[in-house]
């Protein structure tokens, strides 16, 4: 029996997930196991939606709780005897949060990590559904308050920076000038295709780059060389 | 445990720019005006690490068959000041400025050391240059503008630099690199796995694809160049978002199905049974899968 092909089928996905299937796409599914398992990861994403309140524009404790977990796990912050529990702190951003457990800048790429994660986990379950402009405000929700809290750092690393080998703090300063081009780059390529995964993705490694140059640098500058 | 510093005091070797004459040793550390040679040792049992930071000047590290850990430095003045000390079976290696009115150029210091090959490294070198060769041990890299030379090499590299180049001849462990614009080669690799991420940088790579391995070589521009033999095996996977891919290699079509970049150039294959995994991926770079000469 004739049926359609991957591609064509991956062109349907959308349709499928919202209830639209087509007995072609049902006979495709029937035969190809490995469009079978990508519908299933796809229906499990679906099924834990709700419980991403994926509406909210705060994450909920639950999934502050569990990346904070994996940052403990990672030795990346340590849990302050004396700071009360980051989630019953409703008034702060989460990410302030991060940053006021950790100095180091560095820390913007475990929480990076969770974004790609979930952008990712979003991009299947939404991309027939959401529109450019709620993919691009959600993009721009998530890299704003980065985006903020690596200026600040940025300007606290470079007062840090005066004892520092001249040569040396004009290569860092190099690098960091090519590192946010390619911010300004593929936030245009984002907002030109808000849906397009790969632009995001070399996005938030751009951002990732920038917090790991930025903890080199303060730590030249606490070195006093 | 059974481990010795050899201490410096009967085993320093004060030189004043390369002159041995005994008697004028002592005139060297007075006036230690330049060029001043500083040779240290420390007995270490199987397996030490070996801690380095010099942050302006050139590290060059070999491996050698004593259980020992040899320190010759070379500083530009008696501005900086190299400590070696050892804890257990650690040696750490550290310069530092004595002097708050140097010149940058004052604190540079060569150290030229030699370790047992199983010993693992930690280096950290902003300006100047990183040289290990035949060192199995794990090694752990971190420059600014100092490139890193690895041969011979065998142990978990990790390998960090801003703008410093890296390149790794015959080595065979496994490998991850980083950098924003420092360029990278990878000549006669024998390694498992290799993640190499540079963002304006090139990555230039030739060696073999190892059975179950992984190389995966990422920039957002620069070329990206792989060399492959037609009896090479590995699944591929080379996307660039706005530039573009060119292949040699003639690949049978995937066996799985992949979501192709909106924009920009992609391609998906496999050479031969498809035994080793390549992925390159860049943003605007170039992406060229070439014959091997």
């Amino acid at each position: 029996m004739n049926t359609i092909g991957c591609n064509e089928f991956l062109n349907q996905l959308g349709d499928w997930m919202e209830g639209k299937r087509s007995a072609d796409a049902r006979a495709h599914l029937s035969l190809c196991g490995e469009c079978r398992a990508l519908v299933a990861d796809l229906e499990a994403i679906h099924d834990s939606a709700p419980a991403l309140a994926f509406d909210d524009p705060e994450p909920s404790p639950r999934i502050w709780l569990a990346v904070r977990a994996q940052l403990e796990r990672e030795g990346l912050i340590h849990t302050h005897p004396d700071r009360q529990p980051v989630a019953s702190r409703a008034s702060a951003h989460w990410f302030d949060v991060i940053f006021a457990a950790v100095p180091r800048p560095v820390i913007a790429g475990a929480y990076l990590a969770a974004l790609v994660a979930t952008g990712a986990a979003l991009t299947g379950l939404g991309s027939a559904r959401v529109n450019n402009a709620r993919w691009l405000s959600r993009t721009e929700d998530a890299t704003q308050p980065l985006s903020a809290q690596l200026d600040t750092a940025e300007e606290d690393t470079f007062s840090t920076l005066k004892h520092a080998d001249p040569a040396v703090t004009a290569s860092l300063q190099k690098n960091l000038a090519i590192v946010d081009n390619y911010i300004a780059l593929c936030e245009k390529s984002v907002r030109e295709d808000p849906q397009d995964e790969a632009a995001r993705d070399y996005l938030y490694g751009a951002y990732q780059q920038k917090a790991d140059l930025l903890a080199q640098m303060s730590d030249r500058g606490d070195d006093g060389q | 445990m059974r481990t010795q510093a050899i201490q410096p005091a009967s085993l320093h070797q004060w030189k004043k720019a390369g002159l041995l004459v005994p008697g004028l040793l002592i005139l060297g550390v007075a006036s230690a005006s330049a060029g001043d040679r500083l040779t240290q040792h420390f007995r270490v049992d199987p397996h030490p690490v070996v801690a380095i930071h010099n942050p302006s000047g050139t590290v060059t590290v070999r491996a050698w068959t004593k259980s020992e850990v040899m320190v010759v430095s070379d500083r530009s003045t008696p501005s900086v000041e190299v400590d070696a000390s050892q804890t257990g079976n650690r040696v750490d290696i550290l310069t530092r400025q004595v002097s708050d009115t140097a010149a940058p150029g004052d604190l540079r210091t060569d150290l030229e050391i030699s370790v047992p090959q199983d010993a693992e490294l930690e280096i950290h070198d902003d300006a100047g240059g990183v040289n290990v060769s035949d060192v199995l041990g794990d090694m752990n890299v971190e420059t600014i503008a100092a490139g890193v030379d690895l041969e011979d090499a065998a142990g978990y590299l990790n390998v960090k630099t801003v703008d410093g180049s890296f390149q790794c001849v015959h080595c065979s462990g496994r490998i991850e690199v980083s950098s924003i614009s420092g360029n990278f080669r990878f000549i006669d690799i024998h390694s498992p796995y290799v993640r190499a991420q540079t963002s304006t940088g090139n990555i230039s790579f030739n060696g073999e694809f190892l059975p179950n391995a992984t190389y995966r070589l990422k920039n957002y521009s620069g070329v990206i160049e792989v060399r492959f033999s037609p009896g090479d095996s590995f699944d591929l996977s080379a996307s660039s978002i706005r530039g573009k891919v060119h292949n040699e290699a003639r690949l049978d079509p995937p066996s799985h199905h992949h979501f192709l970049p909106r924009l920009g150039s992609a391609l998906f294959g496999t050479l031969n049974s498809g035994r080793a995994s390549v992925e390159l991926s860049s943003f605007d770079g170039t992406i060229n899968i070439l014959k091997r000469d």
